[in-house]
């Protein structure tokens, strides 16, 4: 598993939550809250702002934790989700845009390396390498959709890419991310 | 359906990340429940897209997490009323903020393009008030060139008409290279010049056009040397003349012609 040092597996957590035990969301919390803040302040920049956002994505978590459907995909997936399509939303809200994203991925990486990185569960090193080693193309869509926040139609309209190509590209660079994320 | 290419097809990273419309996610949903190879494919991306998260995940500043159980407090303790009435005027303020902060963007947007706009409207008003003026020009020059065309084609006809004689005026001593040409229709009375070549003349001075009946010089009227016309059509001479002949005389003519400066002569 990626995250070992999780005593409570997300089916225990979200039946606890559901009982809207505060113990549980201090759990949620602790092991959740750096991975979800990572992704939204790599769609937002402004740090106060992607605090905001952390705090309104928690706070849905904890209302809206009726709504979530196992059946639908894992818990962290509905977590992170949420938490980027607010970050989306408040990126728009505010025109920020333009003003400008995160850095690139490679110097994300690597400033997270340096100070801020608190989950390690893989080799930051070769997640980096993996990242060098997938075709420009690959990067980009990766880079634009998991680490920017853009939706795949969104690329395919404002780069002139055909969407079937803006799926396809996404999928390999995921795939050969996870090789070295040793998913499979 | 062909399940490698189904996956193959990206549609699953992109159902993972919520990106699919409602009826995409529901045919992608009945396609996991059909094909347990595809809610297998699914698990392994949402596993690694949860490993990236991690792997780059970004501790969040301390106080946070105080201020989050503080508020989950809240909701537990009190009517659920409370905190989202606290909330309400934040968000309200938002939107008006962002209101207020839209209707100037847009009031910009609109100053600068109703400045853009003006500046086209009056560079397009001026091209269009150059290409009257070049329409109009266009039309004087058609009216002038089929003046001149039916001028030519009349003086054409009167040349080629066998009614007309043509009387050939070479030039005298005074001026040897001079010659003109007289068309004379007998008949009609009607007589016509054609300048080939009559020097210019001073401002107070103009030609004029004897025809000589019975030894004697009869006014057949006064022309200048560059008319710009292909013809002249000059006084009618009835029948009787034996020649024609052109001097030099004050403006508007002479009773009887200064002979010493005649130009040219010719007989008929």
């Amino acid at each position: 598993m990626p995250h070992p040092n999780q005593q409570i597996d997300q089916e225990q957590l979200v039946a606890r939550l559901r009982t809207k035990e505060a113990d549980a969301f201090s759990y949620l919390y602790d092991n959740y809250s750096a991975a979800i803040y990572g992704a939204i302040s790599r769609i937002v920049n402004d740090e106060n702002v992607a605090q905001e956002v952390l705090q309104d994505a928690f706070m849905k978590f904890w209302d809206k934790i009726e709504r979530y459907d196992p059946s639908k995909g894992r818990f962290f997936t509905w977590m992170v989700n949420i938490s980027r399509n607010l970050a989306i939303d408040k990126l728009r809200s505010k025109e920020m845009k333009k003003v400008g994203k995160t850095n690139n991925i490679e110097t994300y990486v690597s400033g997270i390396e340096r100070s801020k990185l608190n989950h390690l569960n893989v080799d930051g090193i070769g997640l980096k390498e993996t990242l060098a080693t997938l075709r420009d193309e690959e990067k980009f869509i990766l880079e634009m959709v998991y680490f920017k926040g853009y939706t795949q139609s969104e690329i395919s309209d404002e780069f002139d890419i055909p969407l079937g190509t803006v799926k396809t590209r996404l999928r390999m660079g995921l795939k050969n991310m996870r090789k070295v994320l040793q998913v499979e | 359906m062909n399940i490698d290419e189904y996956i193959s097809s990206g549609i699953l990273e992109a159902y993972v990340m919520d990106q699919l419309s409602p009826a995409e996610r529901t045919e992608v949903e009945q396609a996991a429940a059909d094909h347990p190879e595809i809610r297998e494919e699914l698990e392994k991306i949402e596993l690694s897209m949860e490993t990236l998260a991690f792997a780059t995940a970004v501790t969040p500043p301390e106080g946070m997490k105080a201020k989050l159980m503080q508020q989950i407090g809240e909701t537990r303790n009190d009517s659920k009323e409370t905190p989202v009435v606290s909330m309400q005027p934040d968000k309200s303020m938002g939107v008006l903020r962002f209101a207020a902060a839209a209707s100037v963007l847009v009031a910009l947007a609109s100053a600068v393009m109703a400045f853009t706009y003006w500046k086209k409207w009056q560079s397009a008003e001026d091209q269009l008030a150059d290409m009257i003026a070049q329409n109009a020009q266009f039309a004087e020059n058609y009216n002038q060139v089929n003046q001149q065309l039916d001028d030519i084609q009349n003086a054409v006809a009167i040349m080629n008409n066998k009614a007309y004689r043509r009387v050939v005026m070479a030039g005298t001593d005074n001026a040897p290279d001079a010659q003109a040409t007289i068309y004379w229709n007998e008949a009609t009375a009607d007589v016509y010049l054609s300048i080939q070549n009559l020097k210019e003349l001073s401002k107070d001075q103009q030609y004029q056009l004897w025809a000589i009946i019975d030894g004697k010089p009869v006014d057949a009227g006064v022309f200048d040397p560059n008319t710009g016309n292909f013809l002249v059509q000059m006084k009618n001479i009835t029948a009787g003349a034996a020649a024609f002949a052109v001097t030099i005389e004050p403006r508007g003519g002479s009773e009887n012609p200064s002979l010493e400066t005649m130009q040219v002569v010719g007989n008929v």
